[in-house]
């Protein structure tokens, strides 16, 4: 069978899995703006030292979720033991990586764009055409989380303790993609020049494409065999 | 099997895992044994050559003397999760556990030199640069995240349950944690460095004597990085003959 057909029959099941267990997003977006709304909290929302740390609280709720996700993403395969079924299937190993990939990237997005659009409006910034690259950001990055996480995630998807475990493992290996995005980020809300924008982009893009070769290849080891 | 100094074949051997499980154990305690005695020699030449020979620096004063260990710490963390690397690629291909039990060493004396590391660079950089860490320096940003990840890996290690599952999943993170480091130092790198550098392309900026303590330090760290990842391969090796032999 067609390799790109296969990859679309897994992500169309994952997508359909999420659809019928819809309080699963709604769990995850809720957690998401509870991160928002402890943030306001703990920072004072008029000051403007709080517009400066605006792209941090935002990226910190769009992480956390993640993990949910990640974690949720095996082990829905684990607790029927779907994922021996995926395993026997004569699908290549690599395009059960990108289904799973690209579903959870599929998630990914659109949490994190509810999330987003929860953030501009409690943190009081105008819309914007300018919103428009942070979109671009949180899609390139969240292409990366997903990359690494579903590898990741497929790891420690077997392990007891793996809800601690994830974050502790992804977490500094997704620290390239962190970077350029907070800061990126930043630039576009504190509405400076946009000088480095193109480089938190060329960045994402870069890294990215490295994980998804590395997941790609490496992911063939952590299946079982 | 006796062993002779300077080592013979079987230190080609050990290279190629085809060996019986105890010869390997014995050759590479015999290693560690062996290297002993150069590296308490070694010690001693380093602390009188970082104390004593070495000028003191005049801007920084005695301070600067640490930098002979700290970087001699720091090329040995770069060496030992360079075994990581190579330990975990060569367990997925050939499956040999002398492999595995190589990244493992490695990554515990590589948790261990970074430790160091960052223990010894606030010292240096407190009264130097009036800061216990920078933040926007690349090189300590990218230590401290390699920290991150290979304590993370040993997490990963002592939850997993002994097995080949174990070796190949220790091995997959141990590959992707090295792979990030380049990665991790470029997206830091456009924040300004404020790390001095020492050794550039035109030459050390260093008096004679300063290099002459460098080096032997540098050596001496080499040695015991050896040293102590020989002797937890050998631990290793003879535990895992311990559990063969109590499940046949």
């Amino acid at each position: 069978m067609n390799p790109i057909a296969l990859t679309w029959i897994l992500v169309g099941k994952d997508l359909k899995i999420e659809y019928r267990s819809w309080q699963a997003y709604l769990t995850t977006v809720f957690f998401a703006l509870l991160i928002l709304v402890i943030f306001n909290f703990a920072f004072d929302p008029g000051s403007p030292a709080t517009r400066e740390a605006a792209s941090g609280i935002l990226w910190v709720a769009l992480l956390f979720p993640g993990i949910i996700r990640l974690n949720r993403s095996f082990q829905v395969e684990m607790e029927e033991g779907t994922l021996y079924g995926l395993i026997l299937s004569p699908a290549d190993r690599g395009v059960l990586f990108l289904g799973k990939l690209l579903a959870n990237w599929l998630f990914l997005m659109v949490v994190d764009l509810m999330v987003f659009l929860a953030f501009v409006i409690v943190y009081n910034f105008s819309f914007s055409t300018q919103l428009l690259w942070i979109v671009l950001l949180i899609v390139l990055s969240a292409l990366g989380f997903s990359a690494v996480g579903t590898l990741l995630g497929a790891m420690v998807s077997t392990i007891r303790t793996r809800e601690v475990l994830l974050p502790v493992l992804l977490f500094p290996i997704i620290l390239p993609i962190i970077l350029p995005a907070v800061s990126g980020t930043q630039e576009i809300l504190l509405a400076q020049e946009i000088q480095s924008l193109n480089r938190s982009v060329e960045f994402l893009l870069a890294f990215d494409v490295i994980y998804l070769a590395a997941g790609f290849v490496l992911f063939d080891y952590v299946v079982a065999d | 099997m006796s062993f002779t100094w300077p080592p013979d074949l079987y230190f080609l051997i050990m290279l190629s895992p085809i060996n019986t499980s105890w010869r390997l154990a014995r050759l590479y305690l015999r290693i560690a044994d062996w290297s002993l005695i150069p590296l308490y020699f070694l010690m001693v030449v380093a602390l009188y050559g970082a104390f004593l020979y070495a000028p003191t620096e005049r801007e920084m004063g005695d301070v600067q003397r640490i930098f002979y260990f700290h970087v001699g710490v720091a090329w040995n963390c770069f060496l030992a999760f360079f075994g990581v690397f190579l330990g975990g690629v060569a367990y997925l291909i050939t499956r040999k556990r002398s492999w595995d039990h190589l990244a493992a060493s490695c990554v515990e004396v590589g948790v261990v030199f970074t430790t160091m590391v960052l223990t010894t660079g606030p010292i240096w950089a407190r009264p130097i640069w009036n800061t216990w860490w920078p933040w926007g320096d690349p090189r300590i940003m990218t230590t401290m995240v390699l920290w991150l990840i290979y304590v993370a890996y040993l997490m990963l290690r002592s939850s997993l349950p002994e097995g080949e599952t174990k070796y190949k999943y220790c091995a997959v993170f141990g590959i992707i944690g090295f792979l990030d480091v380049p990665i991790v130092w470029f997206s830091i790198r456009w924040w300004r460095t404020i790390h001095p550098v020492v050794i550039t392309s035109s030459g050390a900026e260093l008096e004679p004597e300063m290099i002459h303590a460098l080096f032997v330090s540098v050596i001496a760290m080499t040695v015991l990085c050896v040293t102590l990842v020989m002797l937890r391969m050998a631990m290793r090796l003879n535990s895992s003959m311990a559990e063969e032999l109590t499940h046949s």
